[in-house]
């Protein structure tokens, strides 16, 4: 049993189907990239696997739990998966520390002492230790995301999902982003992330995923995947994106 | 001699809202002819008129709606003239309607973005003639929501020209109850039509709310 | 024709002025306490309630916003008596004010409450915090600070509505008014006295508001 397995799964927004007929498996340990046009299905995908979205059909079963059924009791199971958000929602009247606490001590019912050891933890990680008083709004985009995902590591997750994390970023602060993940990746994290950082997946990602028209269209290893794509699809995207 | 509550009075309570409407449509229009000034010159470049509207908008959204009643009915009284209470009530309401209408309107003036202002200025316009053809046609549409919506503010303020003697929905509710002794129905059937004319207004002007979002 | 202002008259009356600018400060202070408490939880109700429950809160919400407060103060002072419920001045007075504020306060809230990006509670819901928690946590302060400007209008509106309570005699800043009018027949400047002391404490309520505002919500 795979650790995230989802099987024909179906969503959809009204009559938009967004989702049709989509497997995937991610195992324990695996680096994951997912990309594709916008509309293409693989923000949804990410959003369904942690529950934020119900599907339609299908399954969706990550660390055991069953996501797909309405009468899960998700809260547990979020405490496990982490997700990192494109416009970062940290906790604007929160501080930096608090924001990071807020999950440990309530969800997980830690001790506030205890928890302030996590933040500060999760914060060396990210690099950001001196921020720990800091305001959302007294810190850059990159360091605000960097926050966020101290955020969901303070929580120890099994998997952390990112949904294109650098897409809002100013692109001189996506490297100090980047390099956080690769941190991660080299402590054995299971990721999935959603991206259009194509060589970041090149380099990270044990496999890539391309989404087109909802659906699973060609995966693989990433060195293979870029050098040699096989569908006509894969090939006009990376075309347009690796000019 | 207490008579029984009877169906002449709702009649009589009824009748009486045409004094509720006609007071209401005196303050608006008199306080629409304060309020454009204000507006205009809250929105003003020039410092003094800024200075001016702030402080009629600050004087009289300071101070109690039944001050002012009693301030124009018996101030005025002292010029010499023993003042209908129709006549006080209409200053009163239009000097308390100009100083928010202003307000309204001021906010939908400062709405249109700067770059509006700039067009005419380029093509040679005075400060009038801009606010006349480029600015205020934009604004209107703008500011007729919150309008709507302080038309029922008006509405219910003319229940205090009771309190001055003036014989609207509330005054005659107090001489009804004060025939039949049934003050209970009485104020509720006073109520009853005080809403009728409100909430479809109060309706209203959430459709123009969300009309207006959805244009833009 | 001439008339000369007479305002030492009405300055040596200042016993009754003082003792009515009290009971306005009491009613006022009183009111806007239970108000905001009641407004809030009335506003919780209105956007997280059940159905039947959301339609209560909306239809005496629409009621009370939908017709005049003095008429709600008559009623309630006057029209209650009638089916058995008697009660005094200023439980009247309190009463009808306080459900008054209550409704406005209840919209304002809710729209505070709609004004937090679903994205915030997308971030509490992923952590998984329950529903009370991230309202507790995500949505009420940031709430109150976007709704701060027109909750404190609100607030200082009511105190300039309290005058109505003199219609039935309850012994506020503006019954002194006509206690004094009655004594000294100086119509006009009694009530200009009078007007300026509303003024003043409208600017005080202002200044306090803001500093309470600098208090809460800014940070070192």
């Amino acid at each position: 049993m795979s650790f995230v397995e989802l099987k024909s799964v179906v969503k959809r927004y009204g009559t938009n189907t967004v989702l049709q007929d989509v497997d995937l498996s991610i195992e324990k340990g695996e680096i994951v990239a997912i990309i594709g046009r916008s509309g293409s299905g693989k923000s949804t995908l990410l959003r369904c696997i942690n529950g934020l979205e119900p599907v339609q059909g299908g399954e969706v079963i990550v660390d055991g739990v069953a996501v797909h059924d309405p009468a899960a009791n998700l809260r547990e199971l979020r405490a496990r998966v982490g997700i990192v958000f494109q416009s970062f929602n940290l906790f604007p009247h929160l501080t930096v520390e608090r924001n990071i606490t807020l999950g440990p001590t309530i969800v997980k019912g830690i001790a506030a002492k205890d928890a302030a050891v996590l933040a500060r933890e999760a914060l060396r990680k990210v690099g950001l230790e001196e921020k720990i008083h800091a305001y959302a709004d007294e810190l850059s985009g990159g360091q605000q995301q960097r926050v966020a995902i101290a955020r969901s590591l303070a929580m120890s997750p099994h998997i952390m999902l990112f949904d294109e994390i650098t897409s809002a970023l100013d692109p001189e602060l996506v490297g100090e982003v980047l390099l956080v993940l690769e941190a991660m990746a080299r402590d054995g994290m299971t990721m999935l992330l959603v991206t259009h950082e194509m060589n970041f997946a090149r380099r990270v990602a044990h496999r890539v995923v391309f989404m087109n028209q909802g659906k699973v269209w060609e995966q693989g290893p990433a060195q293979a995947f870029f050098a040699d794509p096989k569908t006509d699809e894969l090939k006009a995207f990376l075309n347009s994106v690796l000019h | 001699m207490i008579r029984e509550l009877a169906p002449l009075d709702l009649y009589y309570l009824v009748l009486a809202v045409r004094w509720t409407v006609a007071l209401t449509l005196l303050a608006l229009a008199g306080g629409s002819i304060i309020g454009v000034f204000v507006a205009a010159g809250g929105a003003a470049h020039h410092a003094l008129p800024r200075l001016l509207a702030r402080s009629y908008v600050g004087l009289v959204q300071g101070i109690p709606l039944l001050a002012w009643l009693f301030i124009f009915y018996f101030g005025l009284s002292i010029v010499g003239y023993d003042l209908p209470p129709l006549i006080a009530a209409t200053v009163g309401f239009s000097v308390y309607a100009g100083a928010f209408l202003g307000e309204i309107w001021r906010g939908a003036l400062i709405a249109i973005p700067r770059t509006q202002w700039e067009a005419g200025t380029a093509i040679g316009l005075t400060y009038l003639e801009q606010l006349r053809h480029v600015i205020i046609p934009q604004a209107v549409r703008i500011a007729i929501p919150p309008t709507v919506g302080f038309l029922v503010q008006l509405i219910k303020n003319t229940s205090l020209a009771a309190v001055i003697g003036f014989v609207e929905l509330t005054r005659e509710g107090q001489m009804t109850t004060a025939a039949t002794f049934q003050p209970f129905a009485v104020y509720l059937l006073v109520a009853a039509l005080y809403f009728s004319l409100c909430y479809p207004l109060t309706r209203y002007s959430r459709i123009l709310e969300g009309r207006r979002r959805v244009v833009r | 024709m001439s008339y000369t202002f007479q305002f030492r008259d009405v300055f040596a009356q200042r016993d009754a002025i003082l003792d009515g600018l009290v009971v306005t400060l009491e009613l006022s202070a009183v009111t806007i306490t239970l108000g905001f408490v009641l407004g809030t939880l009335a506003a919780v109700v209105l956007v997280y309630g059940r159905p039947w429950a959301r339609r209560i809160m909306r239809m005496y919400i629409e009621v009370i916003r939908n017709t005049p407060l003095i008429v709600q103060l008559f009623l309630i002072f006057f029209g209650l008596p009638g089916i058995g419920i008697r009660l005094d001045v200023m439980t009247a007075s309190v009463l009808a004010l306080t459900i008054n504020l209550t409704a406005y306060t209840a919209e304002i809230v809710r729209a505070g409450f709609e004004s937090v990006p679903k994205s915030q509670l997308e971030a509490g819901v992923s952590l998984g915090l329950t529903g009370p928690q991230i309202f507790r946590h995500v949505v009420l302060l940031p709430a109150i600070k976007a709704v701060y400007p027109s909750l404190t209008s609100q607030f200082v509106l009511l105190m300039l509505a309290t005058s109505i309570v003199s219609q039935i005699s309850a012994a506020d800043l503006f019954h002194a008014g006509s206690i004094i009018q009655s004594r000294t027949f100086r119509d006009f400047e009694v009530y200009t006295v009078i007007s300026l002391l509303y003024l003043s404490l409208t600017l005080l309520m202002r200044g306090g508001f803001s500093l309470l505002y600098h208090l809460l919500f800014r940070r070192p």
